[in-house]
């Protein structure tokens, strides 16, 4: 057993960096107060805006910029309607995802033939280097931004307190542009490092799974990267198990991720605290 | 009224795709009144594709009204259709009824989740939904895949819905599911009770409202009736099962019922709307090759146009 998780464990690392940048995001979002559904449909444009960015360049380095662009513009309709017209963020977050799913799928439909939607094989260095940035940099910039800032403290006040700031739209556009740069290289690493480009609603609930994880790390970075990291391993079992061949349908072992993350859900053992004004205008 | 300008000003916007793709809005538009409204035939499609949206946008009303969060319509649409299947061997009306339980049971779990573990519906649910997806995915492909096994698909339903020329009978279910639900929550204590959670839990709790246990209901009645959105679908229009069933019913559910600002009655009317830009937009599809994915994108837009127009705003 020991064994099959060692073997599982680089694989889990790098299949699972997308969804840990996201979890960092949502992490940051959820603590200036505001639930981000729309992270799932952040993901998927960053996706396909990565790969067009890319192809159009045949650069790397655009192909991820293209995709921060893109998930800029999600966050920013979600900000324009969850924080300028104070619109209840679930249903903001619903309609984002809806609009991200058909929009995609229009441009998909539109531009399919061609190549425009198959990338080569990223570079491996480039690969350890969002690894990298994913899993060590970016955890620890955000928790010396976070608290150990005059920032941090206002954004997350926002989160807790929002009555005693007067700026609270400016640190929760803050946070949503810091989601929107780290879901957007999240993105960009799925289509263009761990797929061979970009398909339709590829990004298959991850958006949702960070949400859980989120919740599950009780909105710290250190559980944020221990629930990512058990996610992974037991999501990369998945492949072990398939090649095991060990009876279990390939059809069911696709519901694996979803029903892990359930119990994840459910593996919120005692009292959690939430951002005091979580999910309020 | 501001949901009429919505729904108009959502449908402009979308003829502009057709810019996008090099085209007139002009066509565009005259193409989708043409497959959604402009025969008999294309009536007829617009009103069994309002069906499924009539229930599964019922059951986010209902379950907005109570202050739940239910965004497992696609799952309880599966796992009704599943069952329905299953029990159609014993004759229709089990298989509807099967359909029901089974999708207020598929939701009932993401209720026993919230609270024994307070783990927020809004999450549950929608990971309920891709589980249920690879569910219909196995089932296909496995235990119910038809005779031969050539395709993954299952075998035609033991039973159908009862027909008249082109619309079964599901017409007439969907459209009395809906003056159910007004009767419940605007004729009847229960009714009143879980419109009181929804508004204010913490004063309904006061009022010796028991929240848990409204909560148990109203997710078990919304669950039913996407639930039967599946069954009536898979009885009446498909009458087998394939993976991709569910077709996004359930995610358009929310749509229709926010247009319909969760008024059981306005659901009818925003369910019509609705299955007329999914119809039309499939005849788009097929005549003018423009993705039918802009019937979401136009779902997306009507919200986020009823937004702006002043609805779903915070009230305090």
């Amino acid at each position: 057993m020991i064994n099959v998780i060692l073997h599982a464990l680089p694989i889990a690392i790098v299949a699972s960096t997308p969804l840990l940048l996201a979890v960092e995001g949502e992490l940051v979002v959820q603590r200036a107060g505001m639930i981000n559904l729309g992270i799932e449909g952040m993901l998927l444009v960053a996706a396909m805006t990565g790969v067009i960015g890319q192809q159009l360049t045949h650069s790397v380095a655009a192909g991820f910029a293209a995709a921060v662009l893109g998930a800029l513009v999600v966050a920013a309709l979600f900000g324009i309607f969850a924080i300028r017209y104070r619109a209840d963020q679930i249903v903001t977050g619903t309609a984002v995802n809806l609009l991200a799913l058909g929009a995609t799928g229009f441009v998909y439909q539109a531009l399919r033939g061609g190549e425009l939607f198959f990338v080569p094989p990223m570079t491996e260095w480039v690969q350890r280097l969002v690894v990298l940035l994913g899993w060590i940099v970016f955890p620890i910039a955000l928790a010396l931004l976070l608290w150990m800032t005059r920032f941090g403290l206002r954004l997350r006040a926002s989160g807790e307190n929002p009555e005693v700031l007067e700026r609270v739209a400016f640190y929760r556009w803050s946070a949503l542009a810091i989601e929107a740069l780290l879901a957007g290289m999240g993105g960009a690493f799925l289509s263009l490092a761990l797929s061979s480009g970009f398909a339709e609603n590829m990004t298959a609930g991850r958006g949702f799974i960070a949400l859980s994880i989120v919740i599950f790390g009780r909105w710290k970075l250190r559980g944020a990267i221990v629930g990512t990291a058990l996610f992974g391993i037991a999501a990369a079992l998945q492949y072990t198990l398939q090649a095991m061949n060990i009876g279990l349908p390939f059809h069911l072992l696709l519901a694996l991720p979803y029903v892990l993350t359930l119990l994840i859900l459910c593996g919120i053992a005692g009292r959690v605290r939430a951002p005091e004004s979580l999910g309020r205008n | 009224m501001r949901q009429l300008a919505a729904a108009l000003a959502a449908i402009v916007l979308l003829s502009l795709c057709a810019l996008a793709v090099g085209r007139s809005p002009i066509e565009l538009l005259r193409i989708l009144a043409n497959g959604s409204i402009g025969s008999r035939f294309a009536i007829e499609g617009t009103l069994l594709k309002s069906v499924p949206l009539l229930l599964t946008g019922l059951s986010v009303a209902l379950a907005f009204r109570a202050g739940v969060w239910n965004i497992g319509g696609e799952g309880q649409f599966i796992t009704g259709a599943i069952a329905a299947l299953a029990a159609a061997r014993f004759g229709v009306v089990p298989a509807i009824l099967a359909s029901m339980l089974a999708g207020a049971l598929w939701a009932s779990i993401a209720t026993a989740m919230r609270l024994w573990r307070n783990a927020p519906e809004v999450l549950t649910t929608i990971l309920l939904n891709f589980t249920a997806i690879h569910l219909l995915g196995w089932c296909v492909n496995g235990p119910l895949q038809e005779r031969g096994a050539q395709y993954p698909q299952t075998d035609l339903a033991g039973a159908a819905l009862p027909v008249a020329g082109e619309l079964h009978a599901g017409v007439l279910l969907a459209l009395a599911a809906s003056v159910a639900a007004w009767f419940l929550l605007y004729r009847t204590a229960e009714g009143l009770r879980l419109r009181a959670t929804g508004l204010n839990a913490r004063a309904a709790t006061w009022a010796g409202i028991n929240v848990n246990a409204q909560l148990v209901r109203a997710m078990a009645i919304s669950g039913g009736l996407a639930g039967l959105a599946g069954g009536i679908e898979l009885l009446g229009t498909t009458h087998r099962l394939f993976e991709r069933f569910a077709a996004g019913y359930g995610y358009s559910g929310i749509a229709v019922a926010l247009l319909a600002q969760l008024h059981p009655l306005a659901t009818i009317a925003s369910a019509m709307f609705f299955g007329a830009l999914s119809t039309g937009a499939g005849e788009l599809q097929r005549t003018a090759g423009i993705s039918s994915n802009i019937a979401v994108f136009g779902q997306a837009v009507v919200i986020l146009l009823l937004i702006l127009f002043g609805s779903w705003r915070s009230r305090d």
